[in-house]
């Protein structure tokens, strides 16, 4: 039951007949030249069956090339998208629309406003706590898209960080490296393409116990934005095996000072 | 083209918002005290808006309130009300990102203004075109819009468009980063953000650090200075300055001489050695290096520091000027000088003005040679007629 609402995007294209084997049908693309983060495809690699992720913010010119692409991506499933030009130009498409702007998708009124525009669901932010999560469950009124696992994009750059770094210190074309914060030890992954630099968590988070607390009826999909797993990892640390963290489901950030130093 | 531009300013309090006006900027913005990505920022209680807006209003000029977190759940609570009070006391317009805030003033029908934030990242036509859609009147493109972005979102939507001119950068898009989150649970997009992208990192294949430089990612500010004429030929309306947190001497120059540079430009008497002193002024008076980052291609490695924050004291600022009678004015001293220096004194309503320190008496009437002391009130020589409010500073250049 869980497994057929499971959402996962596929990082090479033989993984698709594994994740069938263990019940996992629903599958996400990351494509070239409209997505960041991700490993991503040619459309004319990718099954029709599938949801197009598009998490680039877009230029002019980008939008062109999308529009220019209207038809091809047409005769997919859906897109999940970041940049509401994307929105725009399917709307009034035969085509799921799923709002997922990053760090966006924190209150319920602002996901409801998408669902009455005619989007089929919103991918819910992680980065707020379990009641928050929980409330906007309460509150919306279409079933929503909960990332479960992956590793967060944290944040998106339209600057080569990378190749800047690399050129200015004379190193070598170094890529997907791993950033090490030394006062609060964090460690981050920074990776570099020709639309900019992403850094994400270096770490998995891991909300699969959550899929045991929330009413099925409210969800479309569980998402799993998959970075280097195997397809049996993901089926363990569905099983329960422990894996990850858990993220902000219990931390609730604070913004004022007077709270930061209140904790 | 030049009928319909506007200098916004950034007024961190009700004094720097009545400095920014003074040195002429035809519109202001901050943050009440919720709802603004400027948590930290001392920001304006509703009384104090109000007055703002009385004010603004009373010199024929505008005020706009950033309303312009990304609203948690909990942050919906009594934004309906706060919504209807900025619109009783008639500000000008909101900024803000969030559709929930918009969606809730159409619903409610509340007579707001939406201008929408640099928080949305719009760099192309489409997303404006689905802003204006639901009554936005104005966009604040984000600082990544090129100068052919710009052009196209004008051309296309018609929507009168904001742009930043001035002042520190994200390294990230914005919006687009909650490393503040990740490293010290201040939510950087509801005002919290700890400035992670300025702090130095190893840089490590996964195994082992690949050098022992740290690795930095901060950027240069943004300096428009030399591109403003073309911004006003390609449409933008609104050249926006960035700083609410930024002092009453920085704010006070970085307005003035955008002010003179659009003024020059309406009156056709711009020269390229005005823009010149303009760009050295503006050198001298931020402290970090700045550069036109986005607007004509993408920015490299020139456009970034790497060793950290690069920030230098800037001690330019002498003094306030609270007084003129007879060639001696009375000045509120802000940092230290001495009999014999040059310095210049500069104000809205004159040209710049460069002379010497002859004397310095304090406030027993004795005669000083050096005025140490922060705020000491104190009277020195003037051979020009100065105004208050006018302010004095080293002499850097000839203009």
């Amino acid at each position: 039951m869980k497994m057929s609402k499971i959402l996962v995007n596929i990082n090479k294209l033989e993984e698709i007949e594994e994740y069938k084997k263990i019940g996992i049908t629903n599958f996400l693309f990351a494509i070239e030249g409209f997505s960041i983060g991700y490993k991503t495809f040619a459309l004319s690699d990718i099954p029709e069956f599938s949801y197009l992720l598009i998490n680039r913010v877009l230029d002019t010119s980008s939008v062109d090339k999308l529009a220019s692409l209207k038809d091809e991506i047409k005769r997919f499933k859906g897109i999940i998208y970041e940049d509401i030009a994307v929105y725009q130009l399917f709307k009034n498409e035969d085509i799921e629309l799923i709002w997922f702007q990053n760090h966006f998708t924190t209150n319920y009124a602002s996901i409801n406003y998408w669902l009455n525009s005619g989007c089929i669901s919103a991918v819910i932010s992680n980065e707020i706590t379990e009641s928050e999560i929980n409330e906007i469950f309460e509150k919306s009124n279409k079933p929503l898209i909960l990332n479960i696992l992956g590793k967060n994009q944290i944040m998106y750059s339209r600057r080569k960080l990378l190749t800047n770094f690399n050129t200015y210190n004379n190193l070598s074309d170094y890529n997907n490296m791993t950033l090490l914060e030394p006062i609060t030890n964090n460690k981050f992954k920074a990776s570099e393409s020709d639309y900019g630099t992403v850094i994400s968590d270096s770490e998995y988070f891991n909300y699969v116990p959550l899929m045991n607390t929330i009413d099925d009826t409210k969800i479309k999909y569980y998402l799993i934005l998959n970075q280097d797993l195997s397809v049996i990892d993901i089926k363990e640390i569905l099983e329960g095996k422990e894996f990850g963290n858990t993220g902000f489901l219990n931390k609730k950030t604070v913004y004022r000072m007077s709270e930061y130093n209140d904790r | 083209m030049t009928d319909n531009v506007e200098l916004l300013a950034p007024a961190g309090n009700l004094e720097k918002m009545k400095f920014a006006f003074l040195y002429g900027a035809d519109a202001v913005y901050f943050g009440g005290k919720n709802y603004s990505l400027r948590a930290n920022a001392k920001n304006f209680s509703e009384s104090e808006m109000k007055e703002a807006v009385e004010y603004a209003h009373s010199l024929g000029k505008k005020v706009y309130v950033t309303v312009n977190i990304v609203f948690h759940n909990e942050d919906l609570i009594g934004l309906e009300d706060y919504l209807r009070y900025l619109s009783s006391i008639k500000v000008d317009a909101i900024i803000t990102s969030d559709l929930a805030v918009m969606s809730l003033i159409n619903e409610k029908d509340i007579d707001l203004e939406i201008h929408v934030s640099t928080q949305a990242s719009i760099l192309n036509h489409d997303a404006a075109l689905f802003y204006k859609s639901i009554g936005a009147t104005r966009v604040v493109l984000a600082r990544e819009a090129s100068k052919e972005d710009i052009k196209r979102i004008k051309s296309e939507t018609g929507l009168e468009l904001e742009c930043f001119v001035h002042g520190a950068m994200c390294t990230s898009i914005s919006g687009r980063c909650v490393l503040s989150n990740y490293c010290t649970n201040r939510d950087s997009n509801r005002g919290g953000c700890a400035q992670i992208c300025r702090w130095t990192f190893g840089y490590s294949n996964g195994e082992e650090l690949v050098t022992d430089k740290p690795f930095s990612m901060t950027p240069k500010d943004l300096n428009m200075i030399t591109h403003v004429e073309d911004m006003i030929n390609i449409g933008v309306n609104s050249f926006k300055i960035e700083g609410r947190m930024r002092s009453i001497y920085y704010i006070s120059t970085v307005i003035l001489i955008y002010r003179r540079i659009i003024d020059k430009i309406k009156n056709n008497t711009l020269t390229e050695e005005y823009k010149r002193y303009a760009l050295n002024i503006l050198n001298r008076v931020a402290n970090r290096e700045s550069a036109p980052q986005f607007y004509e291609g993408l920015p490299g490695v020139d456009e970034q520091y790497y060793l950290g924050r690069e920030e230098l004291s800037n001690q330019d600022f002498l003094g306030l000027v609270i007084d003129y009678q007879d060639g001696v004015i009375t000045v509120e001293q802000r940092n230290n000088f001495k009999v014999g220096d040059e310095i210049q004194a500069f104000g809205p309503n004159h040209d710049t003005y460069s002379f010497k320190i002859e004397y310095i008496i304090n406030e027993n009437g004795e005669n000083i040679d050096v005025a140490r002391h922060p705020q000491m009130i104190i009277k020195i020589n003037s051979p020009y007629k100065l105004e208050k409010n006018d302010m004095l500073r080293i002499k850097m250049f000839d203009i």
